[in-house]
């Protein structure tokens, strides 16, 4: 079997300019993947349903990982590993997306370190060093390049089957993810030569399959437009996602959205540190054998777990479920909070759920369904999708719809009416997060807000863009800065800064600023437009440095309406 | 995504919408900001065209963005919301009007989220009989509305008493190392929205 040729395209900022769109004349189905913190699967819409492809080895989940232990680096989509601890020898980087766009002082990088491949931190807001171990020496990495390998295989695998070159793709991706962290997965892409038209979060992708669902049982009875509300919650390696959807008549209207990042990776890692002896916590038999444990938790009451650990040191243990499920309370807390979250913003009530649709890896853990059955006061979990595939359905299914192809029999008249997972706003008064577009807006969304100056006669201001859900500019997510200058001289509280965010479809955001003087009818100083993100890795001290340059001199104010 | 060649359009291409006769005259003016690439050309493009939905949503009613009478049910309004979604929304829409589709989009989804918050409907039901009918002016209250709604609503202080009790427990046991930054965040700003409705 020849090697294929590992490319991958120059590691340039400048991704937007290389995303034209294709021919015009004859639509590129895009391809739908799901890229998992442990696997990756990825479909396509073959003209009449969704069709999920297959690797070499005939299996329609591959494993997320990439080994450098040869001359060329190689991803599980072609890699035959002889066995899984081969992963674990550090030669292997895996749960790329627990790791991309993450700062070295984030937790979950922290969590990370665990792991047998190098994820070294300094602790100041920047990159972590991430390195892979070759014929022992540490060869560094980037998620985004690791990442990008592994999508180059996926890419030659779809291209290889489909007989067509693939471009255009969808993918799913964490409810919780910020934009920056959206954006390396941009990147990570076209540095696979991929172009993405969509990046979903994983719940609305099982949710436009739901709809298709729907759409398909209540054909027969045309023109019952009956609304269905449905509870989608996905909880896979790396991360935990929670959407309410109101479906009726192929269009799935996404009311709210709840994330965090926490899986099955803290599950094995906690449940690791409760069976391992002292300073053995790091190896990768421990690791397999808990995992494989865990597994056979969801159908048995208790396990014996035997290790040989060497250096005599044994695992021999039997672990029950209600042990299990001590060790992990703080992550089904966590699930339970989400769901309850999600919930209180879609303004739903537990008895108007019509169905409860479970996917990812770790839906089938007896405790994590019990929570989804108690809060939505359930009997019964939808059963017909299937938990492993659902989101790389969906995706493929988005890619259909917005490729604009048209199905004959109607499965793809359908519509997802995307909802913002985290709130954006600016800095203002003093050092507080005022959202101008607040979580859970209905996207393509414009919405603006009027803001003044707090001196006399400021002649400028700073806009500082955030995204979160914090109460102070340090506890969101920066994405940007600029400031408006020649402001006319005035008294504080009269000039009107408009502030404006623009989110479309493709969830690509803009802000304007104007300037209006009280009277005028139009701005006094050209209107400033910026796409965000602006900013890199290491934007923490951005707003540290704002802080100490500026101080308070360039604030602003919310403007109070005159009632 | 798109592509956003022509997204660097130069400050005179932005127009003011002057709104005469709001109820709370703040702010006198609104702003329009170039939508799309190639605005310009889609807005002129637009008036040479009978049909025009932009220029029309612009006075129009939530009733009648939403194509439906004052009388109206709850189940109407949400069937009238997905059927203009499905003709409105950026990625149905024919290519070559998606700019001004998606205007309109967004006019559809203020007038759906005040018609379908019955409330907030009240609300907007009395300023239009007191003459005022224009959506814009729903839409300069929908927050201030918002607010005062989410005091009283049942749902919410449903769910809320459950969330803080979700909290206390898991307080209890609190070292937060295997929380995340964001969960820890969230946490604390749901602490703080706590002491602000009891005091």
């Amino acid at each position: 079997m020849a090697e294929p040729a590992y490319t991958v395209a120059s590691d340039s900022e400048n991704t937007g300019e290389e995303k034209s769109s294709s021919s015009p004349s004859l639509p590129e189905i895009a391809v739908g993947i799901d890229i998992g913190t442990s696997q990756c699967s990825i479909a396509v819409w073959n003209g009449s349903q969704v069709h999920i492809l297959r690797n070499t080895r005939n299996q329609k989940l591959i494993k997320s990982f990439v080994t450098f232990k040869d001359e060329v680096p190689a991803g599980g989509v072609s890699n035959q590993l002889s066995h899984e601890q081969e992963m674990l020898t550090g030669a292997a980087i895996f749960n790329m997306k627990r790791l991309i766009g993450r700062v070295d002082t984030d937790p979950v990088v922290h969590a990370s370190k665990n792991l047998p491949f190098f994820v070294q931190t300094l602790d100041i807001g920047v990159r972590p060093f991430i390195a892979a171990l070759v014929n022992n020496a540490w060869r560094s990495t980037t998620p985004e390049e690791v990442l990008a390998i592994f999508l180059v295989e996926l890419r030659l695998m779809a291209e290889t089957q489909l007989k067509r070159a693939v471009r255009n793709v969808v993918l799913t991706v964490p409810v919780s993810f910020s934009r920056f962290q959206l954006t390396r997965m941009e990147r990570a892409c076209a540095m696979a030569g991929l172009h993405v038209l969509r990046l979903m979060p994983e719940p609305t992708a099982i949710a436009l399959l739901y709809a298709q669902q729907q759409q398909m049982t209540t054909h027969e009875n045309m023109g019952s437009g009956s609304e269905r509300l449905a509870v989608i919650f996905n909880i896979g390696a790396g991360y935990c996602d929670v959407a309410v959807t109101a479906t009726a008549g192929g269009v799935s209207q996404i009311k709210s959205l709840a994330g965090n990042a926490i899986g099955g990776e803290d599950i094995l890692q906690n449940t690791m540190r409760y069976i391992a002896p002292p300073n053995k916590e790091a190896s990768g038999l421990l690791r397999v054998a808990t995992q494989d444990a865990i597994h056979r938790l969801s159908s048995q009451e208790n396990v014996q777990i035997e290790v040989d650990l060497g250096d005599g040191d044994m695992v021999s243990k039997v672990l029950d479920r209600l042990e299990f499920e001590e060790v992990n309370e703080k992550v089904f807390q966590e699930c339970e909070r989400l769901v309850v979250q999600c919930l209180r913003d879609a303004r739903v009530e537990s008895g108007d759920i019509d169905d409860v649709i479970m996917v990812g890896g770790c839906s089938c853990i007896p405790k994590v369904r019990a929570i989804l059955k108690n809060v939505c006061k359930k009997d019964e979990i939808y059963k017909d999708v299937n938990p492993l595939e659902a989101a790389v359905r969906g995706a493929a299914l988005e890619g259909a719809v917005t490729s604009g192809i048209h199905d004959p029999f109607g499965s793809l008249d359908l519509l997802t009416i995307q909802a913002t997972a985290l709130a954006v706003g600016v800095r203002a008064n003093g050092n507080k997060f005022v959202p101008v577009i607040p979580r859970n807006t209905m996207v393509p969304a414009r919405k603006d807000l009027f803001f003044t100056t707090v001196h006399d006669d400021q002649k400028e201001a700073l806009i500082v863009v955030c995204e979160g859900e914090g109460e102070t500019v340090e506890e969101n997510h920066l994405l940007g800065f600029f400031k408006i200058v020649g402001i006319p001289p005035s008294q504080k509280g009269v000039p009107e800064i408009n502030v404006c965010m623009d989110i479309d479809a493709s969830n690509a955001l803009r802000v304007f600023a104007a300037v209006l003087m009280p009277g005028s009818k139009s701005p006094v100083v050209p209107v400033v437009e910026v796409r965000m993100p602006t900013v890199d890795d290491g934007h923490g001290w951005c707003a540290q440095a704002l802080n100490v340059k500026y101080g308070s001199t360039l604030d602003l104010i919310t403007l109070q309406r005159k009632m | 995504m798109k592509s956003y060649k022509g997204s660097s359009i130069l400050a005179t291409d932005f127009y003011i919408r002057p709104i005469s006769s709001l109820p709370t005259s703040f702010p006198s003016t609104t702003l329009s900001y170039p939508t799309r690439n190639r605005f310009l050309s889609t807005r002129i493009q637009a008036r040479l065209i009978h049909d025009d939905p932009v220029k029309q949503s612009e006075d129009l009613s939530f009733y009648d963005l939403l194509g439906v009478t004052e009388s109206v049910t709850l189940p109407e309004i949400k069937q009238a919301y997905k059927q203009l979604a499905r003709k409105y929304h950026p990625d149905v829409s024919p290519p070559d009007r998606v700019e001004e589709y998606t205007d309109r989009f967004i006019r559809v989804q203020e007038a759906y989220e005040t018609l379908s918050d019955p409330r907030r409907r009240v609300l907007y039901d009395r300023d239009l009989s007191m003459g005022f009918s224009f959506s814009f002016s729903g839409r300069r209250r929908n927050r201030f509305d918002e607010e005062v709604v989410e005091e009283k609503s049942e749902w919410k202080k449903k769910w809320q008493t459950q969330l803080s009790g979700l909290k206390r427990r898991s307080n209890q046991k609190e070292n937060s190392n295997s929380m995340s930054w964001a969960a820890r965040m969230r946490r604390q700003h749901h602490h703080m929205s706590d002491d602000d409705s009891s005091s």
